[in-house]
């Protein structure tokens, strides 16, 4: 008690001269910036969820091709969430003398929950906002419905019994992605009309559909409540489901905001070193004095540690607070582009924030404050006693443990961890050679420069190790922020390029094999460019190595073995393909049962390279031997399938064609012209969809960048913690020059030369480390070619400069102002 | 309180010595040795005022580091307060220190970014002392700084520093007090008037005092004066 109580009062003491100001400052700074980054992208994780609930036009979906309990809806209800009934289902819409088959959509009167409905008064007109669907007596065909149909907004279609008026041209249906890939063109119409058409008779094929939507919590609860009541035809979807492709782009968006998270962890702990080796040199002598004085080796280790836990617990308590509202203050900002009411935030970031924290603190400064503990009392005699550093071991071992743990807890990612890591283990290597080798050659060079580029370069000579450490700290912090700047410019460049203007939008299916060349010509013709036709015979799995899938408890449930699945071959692998285990076919395995598996069905299945495949095509059961396994990038919106047979192998089993390309909206009556030339194919239109993506994508890299300035800002911490800590040899040596006759201009100049060398050298090392790091990532973990980036070695040194100079002259601007006689007899 | 015949401090035939520097600063061989001290004998009772004095570099301080157990001689032994130091680890000498001894330095060894009052707090609250700041209090007032108990060290002279130091050194009642060189950093008035205070607290508290020092005026002001020369000790008594 007596300890802790005298631990506080030292505190407290060191506290008026503010030295362990900066040690609090950048732990705050470290706390916060976790927490912050954890929370937001915490909270923003949630708000993606919600906003790719709005392709559901929901939080929640449940479907069934029965009419759903009402149970159901009514513990809803008792959770107050928001529900909406809806039913979709195929008709004939008759128009002008004209039959052509529709995907309807009755929704009722609360319909949407989430998003908005597009639609334009006019064909082609400007797109309107609603928050509602359309009201009794009225139905909002698309574009297509209404040129196949010849029609117009303000004139009259017929649906089974009944005839309603065309009051809109629908454009988007946030809840599109819930009714699967449509095949017909669309049209939305109230859900009280349908009795009237006469259209739903006992054993129509229906999907009913009740949407959800509320806060997350009471979603939750809800999502609990019913998962397990659900029977085998009825589906609850939630957000993520609702479409592989944004699933995709929103796992890379995860994995990018956490590599974020991560490099502010990195950075934080620079800070914390460098402070904390700043705190545990500053206190050699009250350690000598307290040792003369009797204190023993443990209670000087137990008054330190004390210490820590104080700073700690103090840190921590404002940098979660401080994080958390700077995160309400991103919030703030980015109120316009984030869903109006964000999911609250869980404690546990809080926590995780906090905790992240104490070890930050401990792995980085308990090594340089333990080595308080061999201070020899006999330093109060002889100064020059210094105790030996910790051994790099200790130092280097328990950063780097800290860091791997708070990186892994941060990312639940430990590839992305282990990447970093490396990468800045290797550029530590790096910058530790390089920098002496430009160390060396400044010492041969220094004698050839006169007045203060000399005296500014001997000292940066002068004190190489102080200023190799501090080379090591600019470099690194820089390194994490063209670390960051390059993943934001050139990461999301090449993310966005693979959804490009003229990613496709429309899917044909149903092209008959006889189709294959006409359609192909009609294709060139209209001058729209397909990356080709590809063949497809409907297929089910069903058995694994000659085991009934049935049997194998971790595959039955898989979604992929409840239906039929699209087979495919083809001679050479697409372009959006990638094998990644076993081979590709040589000219002989043509003909063959052989296939190539997808590897995230393979991962889900339990199954390897060899292992057989039994599917049930047609009336016919054949067995095929997986020989490869491919990643298959889903968001690519080219046709992608899950197996593919060498040629020759299954073409003789009925089939169709599969293609995709782009077209313009001003072009969609080439659609028409295509049905018309080709009756039986089927187009399935995939833009509003696309814009949803591109959408979300926009608001991820706002999002980046904001986590970006987090990063910047505790890159800044370390670059001044790294001057802070040379602050006194600074003014020393200032003062010395001054009582030596120095003007203030020459000193100032000094200290300008030796800024722009260590940035100009940090920022080299900090442009080399991030190609390292750049290679590895874009190698092992985006799947991305690798280059050399000719503008980081430019922007680098030229940033480095300029901010190692800036902070430098801040920081260093009021030396000139002390008086010689008082730091002289101090 | 001791009887001025108890010996508090005894050496025998201690020997420090530390390897040898070539001219690059290296160290020379193992066998290549500096002698500082080469067979010291010496005896101090309780309450006694004992100069050490000697030349630049003639091992005044290395002998102090040993006599205050601050440091370990290569051989021979020494005895504070009773106890034999070389048979005690760091914490049992760190022990011995804060029951029985107080310093006094050349350079004051003020922590900077402690006001006067804590830093003579200090050796009190080490020993968890509940009445360290009364203490501390009073014993600045006796030096004559009852005005400045929460200035900084940087903010008090040379000499007030040094009476800071003095307090610190005698506010936990140590049996003996070593003083290396203390008035070596002060101009010589202010330098007389510290010799003055550090002896008459120490007649005060009966403590032992043990001053290392070349400063011939103060060394005359002790009952005993040891010269030290050749790593040897020379009885001069006055």
């Amino acid at each position: 008690m007596n300890q802790l109580r005298l631990a506080w009062r030292l505190l407290k003491r060191d506290w008026h001269v503010g030295e362990l100001r900066i040690l609090l400052s950048a732990l705050i700074i470290a706390v916060a910036s976790m927490t912050s980054i954890s929370l937001f992208t915490h909270r923003i994780d949630l708000a993606m969820n919600d906003q790719s609930g709005r392709f559901l036009g929901a939080d929640l979906l449940l479907t069934s091709p029965r009419a759903i309990a009402s149970a159901i809806t009514d513990h809803a209800a008792q959770l107050r969430l928001n529900i909406s009934r809806g039913m979709a289902f195929s008709s004939v819409t008759v128009a002008n003398e004209q039959f052509q088959l529709a995907h309807i959509k009755a929704v009722d009167t609360h319909y949407p929950l989430r998003g908005s409905v597009k639609i334009s008064r006019v064909l082609y007109g400007e797109d309107i906002e609603l928050d509602h669907g359309p009201a009794v007596g009225e139905v909002w065909p698309t574009a297509r419905l209404l040129q196949q149909l010849q029609l117009k907004p303000g004139d009259t279609i017929e649906l089974g019994e009944a005839s309603f008026t065309v009051t809109a041209v629908l454009k988007h249906d946030p809840g599109q992605a819930s009714s699967g890939m449509s095949i017909a063109p669309r049209l939305m119409m109230h859900i009280d009309d349908i009795e009237k058409t006469g259209i739903i008779q006992p054993g129509s094929r229906v999907s009913y559909q009740q949407l959800f939507a509320g806060d997350y919590q009471r979603r939750q609860q809800f999502e609990q409540w019913l998962t397990p009541r659900l029977n085998a035809t009825e589906k609850l979807i939630g957000g993520r489901q609702g479409s592989p492709a944004l699933n995709s782009a929103i796992s890379k968006a995860e994995q990018y905001l956490s590599l974020a998270s991560m490099l502010s962890v990195m950075l934080a702990g620079i800070a914390i070193a460098m402070a904390a080796n700043r705190y545990s040199l500053r206190h050699f002598d009250q350690t000598a004095l307290m040792r003369s004085m009797g204190a023993t080796q443990g209670q000087l280790v137990q008054l330190y540690i004390y210490q820590l836990l104080y700073l700690g617990t103090l840190a921590g308590l404002l940098g979660c607070l401080l994080g958390y509202l700077a995160q309400q203050g991103i919030i703030l900002l980015l109120a316009d582009l984030l869903p109006p009411e964000l999911p609250p935030a869980s404690y546990l970031p809080l926590i995780t924030g906090f905790i992240s924290g104490q070890v930050t603190l401990f792995g980085f400064s308990l090594p340089a404050i333990l080595r308080l503990k061999s201070v020899s009392p006999l330093r109060v005699l002889r100064r020059d006693l210094t105790p030996l550093p910790a051994s790099a071991i200790t130092i280097y071992g328990l950063a780097l443990a800290s860091l791997v743990a708070i990186m892994w807890w941060q990312s639940k990612n430990i590839m992305l961890t282990l990447i970093v890591l490396a990468g800045t283990l290797l550029s530590v290597l790096m910058l530790g050679i390089v920098s002496s080798l430009l160390m060396y050659i400044s010492r041969h060079l220094v004698r050839r420069f006169t007045g203060p580029w000399r005296s500014g370069m001997q000292q940066l000579i002068r004190h190489r190790k102080a200023n190799q450490l501090q080379m090591l700290a600019f470099g690194l912090s820089l390194m994490v922020l063209l670390t960051v700047l390059l993943l934001r410019i050139d990461l999301l460049n090449r993310w966005q390029a693979q959804l490009p203007e003229q990613a496709p939008n429309h899917f044909v299916i149903n092209i008959q094999p006889y189709q294959v060349a006409g359609v192909s010509d009609f294709l060139k013709q209209q001058e729209i460019s397909t990356e080709g036709l590809y063949p497809m015979v409907r297929g089910r799995i069903t058995e694994i190595n000659h085991q009934p899938v049935t049997d194998i408890d971790h595959a039955q449930e898989d979604e992929a073995l409840k239906r039929e699945l699209n087979l495919s071959w083809t001679s050479a692998i697409q372009t959006n393909n990638k094998l990644v285990a076993g081979r590709w076919w040589q000219p002989e395995d043509e003909g063959q049962y052989l296939i190539s598996l997808e590897q995230g069905l393979a991962q889900r299945l339990g199954v390897d390279l060899f292992d057989e495949i039994s599917f049930q095509i047609a009336e016919q059961k054949l067995t095929a031997q997986v020989i490869s396994l491919r990643s298959v990038q889903w968001d690519s919106f080219q046709p992608n399938f899950f197996v593919i047979f060498p040629p020759a192998s299954i073409d003789s089993f009925p089939g169709s064609f599969i293609t995709s390309f782009y077209l313009p909206q001003q072009h969609k009556h080439k659609i028409n012209k295509l049905l018309k030339q080709y009756p039986g194919l089927t187009v399935i239109e995939i833009d509003a969809v696309m814009e949803q993506v591109k959408a979300i994508l926009t608001q991820v890299t706002l999002t980046v960048e904001y986590v970006m300035l987090f990063v910047l800002f505790a890159g800044l911490m370390v670059l001044l913690a790294a001057i802070q800590t040379s602050m006194d040899e600074r003014i020393h040596t200032a003062v010395i020059m001054r009582t030596l006759g120095a003007q203030s201009a020459y000193l100032k100049k000094t200290q300008l030369v030796e800024f722009c060398m260590l940035g100009l050298f940090s920022g080299l090392l900090a442009a080399a480390g991030t190609e390292l790091i750049a290679y590895g990532l874009y190698r092992q973990v985006f799947d991305f070619e690798f280059s050399l980036h000719i503008w980081l070695w430019l922007l680098g040194p030229a940033a480095s400069m300029a901010i190692i100079l800036f902070t430098g002259w801040l920081s260093t601007r009021r030396i000139s102002h002390h008086p010689p006689a008082q730091v002289l007899n101090a | 309180m001791n009887s001025p015949s108890d010996i508090i401090i005894s050496a025998q035939q201690i020997a420090r010595q530390v390897p040898a520097l070539d001219k690059s600063g290296a160290r020379k061989a193992i066998d290549n040795n500096l002698h500082i001290l080469n067979g010291v004998d010496l005896e101090i009772k309780s309450g006694e005022t004992v100069a050490i004095l000697g030349a630049s570099g003639s091992g005044k301080s290395t002998l102090l580091g040993l006599l205050a157990g601050l440091d370990l001689a290569n051989s021979g032994n020494i005895t504070l307060a009773g106890v034999q130091l070389n048979e005690l680890d760091e914490d049992g000498r760190a022990e011995i220190r804060s029951r029985h001894v107080g310093f006094v330095f050349q350079s004051f060894q003020l922590l900077p970014n402690l006001t006067a009052l804590e830093n003579v707090m200090l050796p009190l609250e080490l020993k968890a002392d509940a009445t360290a700041e009364a203490q501390a209090n009073s014993f600045l007032h006796r030096v004559g700084l009852g005005e400045r108990l929460y200035h900084y060290p940087r903010q008090l002279s040379g000499g007030e520093q040094q009476r800071v130091a003095i307090a610190r050194a005698f506010v936990s009642r140590p049996a003996i007090v070593f003083a290396d060189e203390p008035t070596g950093n002060l101009d010589q008035e202010t330098g007389r008037q510290i010799i003055e205070l550090l002896l008459e607290i120490n007649q005060e508290l009966q403590t032992t005092l043990v001053i290392v020092t070349h400063d011939e005026q103060l060394a005359a002001q002790c009952q005993r004066r040891l010269l030290l020369e050749n790593g040897r000790i020379r009885e001069n008594t006055k």
